[in-house]
């Protein structure tokens, strides 16, 4: 019995840190533009198409891709906040969100086009191979997913804190009008900060693609499970975002070993929405 | 005076021969091609009233109409199994439509702005889940806890079904002009524009947002139970789909957000939109999600915001608002 729990608890460990992963780029948005980018989980379907895109025509290995994936992802994100979302913020409260939304449907459409619904997956040797516990095997993709998020939490932190556009995102989030009266050019500001949560999205979009299979609408699911562990784990608080994932990752793992593998998401559902009631500002939020 | 009160009435007369028009459609043995058009646009008209309620005047985007809309028509079909007439489910599903929204009231309203947008989105999201799972009726042949046909329906022509689209219809135009005209109407708009305010000059603003919230809900749930008589079957996937929430979206903001005249004009286009783009079933959505981005960049009232800058619209609403300043 105790292996039958501590597998599921290992493996929500390891899936934990592919959560915090995609949430990364959200809780960036959020903190810094207070936007909930209702097109995130789409944002990073995108990164695994691309690196899809890149292994079947080039024969590239997807974490090799992510040179291609990572600048195009970033130049994505620019973009967006620049013509879009920037111009958005201009106009109302709920501009941005129905743009945010539109934008969802325009990429979740162009993916269906060009790969049609159907299901995908970037299969390469080692993320079809797996690594022992004692007697227990886990998949190695789940490990990779994890170093992959302590790697990528641990660079925005440095980034964060000891570069001047990471010192000028942190004072924009922080107060955007006091940050401009410093001289800060806070709408390029913005633009890079949307860029970087792009490039986080690349990187999950790449690991999450080696993990599970994706489809065109995979993207509303894991937008849901990415805000999930924001809220858990509280605005701006990157090792919050660990902890976020790692308790969305435990419970649905364990959901699905202990109530069957289609409860899965619902449990990851009904969390959020226990938590939305109860403490809506996060667990760890202040 | 008098050429005002004539052209008072020329312009009600003109409604009112539409009006009657449409209703007698049925009757007059239109193409039924016509009265698909037009009972589509009824339909869709009345959730988008009711979402114009929700964001436009009060500033709630929210995304879990699927939500309502599936758990009404999920009522209708589930009943018909269990020989309750599909009548009696209609106003059973209103009601459990109408309950669902304040249950999920007391988690999303502790959100506002953003978050209750995603909170929302949740919802049918998990619904969806559930109604795959759960299978109260019918045997293993139906499917694995997939769709349900409408029993005992035959009695119901297309012209029963364009009649009650026409009521909901009128039924939520009237509820909109009700609720804007009156303290509710006040208390929402003050919401919108500063929540915290308005909560510190005394307006509880918990269950002034229940309020619209929950009669959205009863409306959207009717209508959609409507649509699914129409449909004749209902199944999770295609219920709890955010297709419904960008129907929604994208008649609303099309027409003009925070108007009155906007979900009809919406509406309108959007309906022939849904015709002409069914052809194109792939890129249909890929066009709308267009459309939504780049109407909402240039004119973020829709069409009625750039209506109104022209000289006929101010023609017409003086046509209109004539009776005010006859003195």
């Amino acid at each position: 019995m105790a292996g039958d729990i501590f597998s599921p608890i290992v493996m929500g460990i390891l899936l934990g840190g592919l959560y915090a992963l995609i949430a990364m780029g959200l809780s960036m948005v959020f903190g810094v533009m207070r936007l909930i980018n209702l097109a995130h989980g789409d944002f990073v379907i995108l990164g695994s198409y691309i690196a899809y895109a890149l292994m079947t025509f080039l024969g590239m290995d997807p974490i090799i891709s992510l040179v291609i994936c990572m600048p195009a992802m970033f130049g994505i994100g620019f973009a967006v906040q620049k013509y879009l979302m920037g111009r958005a913020f201009a106009i109302s409260a709920e501009a941005p969100l129905i743009i945010a939304f539109g934008i969802a449907l325009v990429i979740q459409n162009t993916n269906q086009i060009l790969w049609t619904p159907l299901s995908r997956g970037l299969t390469t040797q080692y993320s079809m191979a797996s690594f022992h516990i004692g007697p227990l095997q886990f998949p190695f993709s789940y490990l990779l997913d994890f170093i992959a998020a302590v790697i990528v939490m641990l660079a925005l932190r440095e980034f964060l804190s000891r570069t001047y556009l990471g010192k000028a995102i942190t004072a924009a989030s922080q107060n955007k009008r006091a940050a401009h009266l410093m001289g800060i050019n806070t709408n390029l500001v913005y633009g890079f900060a949307f860029a970087i949560a792009m490039l986080s999205a690349a990187i999950a979009g790449v690991f999450l693609g080696m993990t599970f299979p994706f489809t065109p609408l995979s993207g509303t699911q894991f937008l849901i499970i990415a805000f999930g562990v924001v809220i858990i784990g509280g605005l701006g608080s990157i090792f919050g975002t660990l902890i976020g994932g790692l308790i969305l990752g435990i419970a649905q793992t364990l959901a699905g070993a202990l109530l069957g593998p289609a409860t899965q998401m619902l449990i990851v559902y009904i969390i959020v929405l226990v938590i939305l009631a109860i403490r809506p500002q996060g667990l760890f939020g202040r | 005076m008098r050429s005002q009160i004539s052209k008072l009435t020329t312009g009600w007369l003109a409604v009112a021969i539409v009006v009657i028009l449409l209703i007698l459609l049925p009757v007059l043995n239109a193409p039924r091609e016509w009265m698909l058009y037009v009972f589509l646009f009824l339909l869709f008209l009345a959730m988008s009233n009711m979402w114009n309620l929700l964001a436009g005047y009060t500033g709630l985007i929210s995304l879990c109409q699927p939500a309502f809309l599936g758990i009404a028509g999920y009522t209708v079909a589930i009943g018909t199994w269990v020989q309750i007439p599909w009548w009696a489910g209609l106003i059973g599903g209103a009601v459990l439509a109408g309950i669902f929204a304040i249950l999920i009231a007391f988690p999303v309203f502790r959100l506002s702005g953003v978050y209750f947008a995603i909170g929302t989105l949740v919802v049918p999201e998990a619904l969806r889940i559930v109604f795959y799972l759960w299978k109260p009726v019918g045997g293993e042949l139906h499917g694995a806890g997939a769709g349900y046909m409408i029993k005992d329906i035959a009695d119901l022509t297309m012209a029963h079904m364009y009649w009650m689209a026409f009521a909901v219809a009128i039924i939520s135009a009237i509820v909109i002009r009700i609720i804007l005209k009156s303290k509710l109407g006040l208390g929402l708009a003050s919401i919108r524009d500063n929540e915290r305010a308005a909560a510190s000059c005394g307006v509880n603003t918990f269950w002034i947002k229940v309020y619209p919230f929950v009669i959205g809900a009863i409306i959207t749930g009717v209508a959609g139970a409507i649509f699914y008589l129409y449909q004749g079957y209902i199944e999770p996937s295609a219920t709890f789909n955010v297709r419904w929430t960008m129907t929604l979206l994208l008649a609303t903001v099309i027409g003009g957000l925070r108007t009155e005249g906007g979900p009809i004009i919406g509406t309108i286009i959007y309906v022939f939109l849904y015709f002409l783009l069914a052809r194109f079933a792939g890129i249909s959505l890929l066009i709308q999600g267009i459309i939504l981005v780049v109407i909402m960049l240039l004119s973020p009232q829709g069409i009625v915001g750039i209506a109104r800058t022209t000289r006929f619209y101010r023609y017409l609403e003086r046509l209109f608002s004539a009776r005010l300043i006859k003195e």
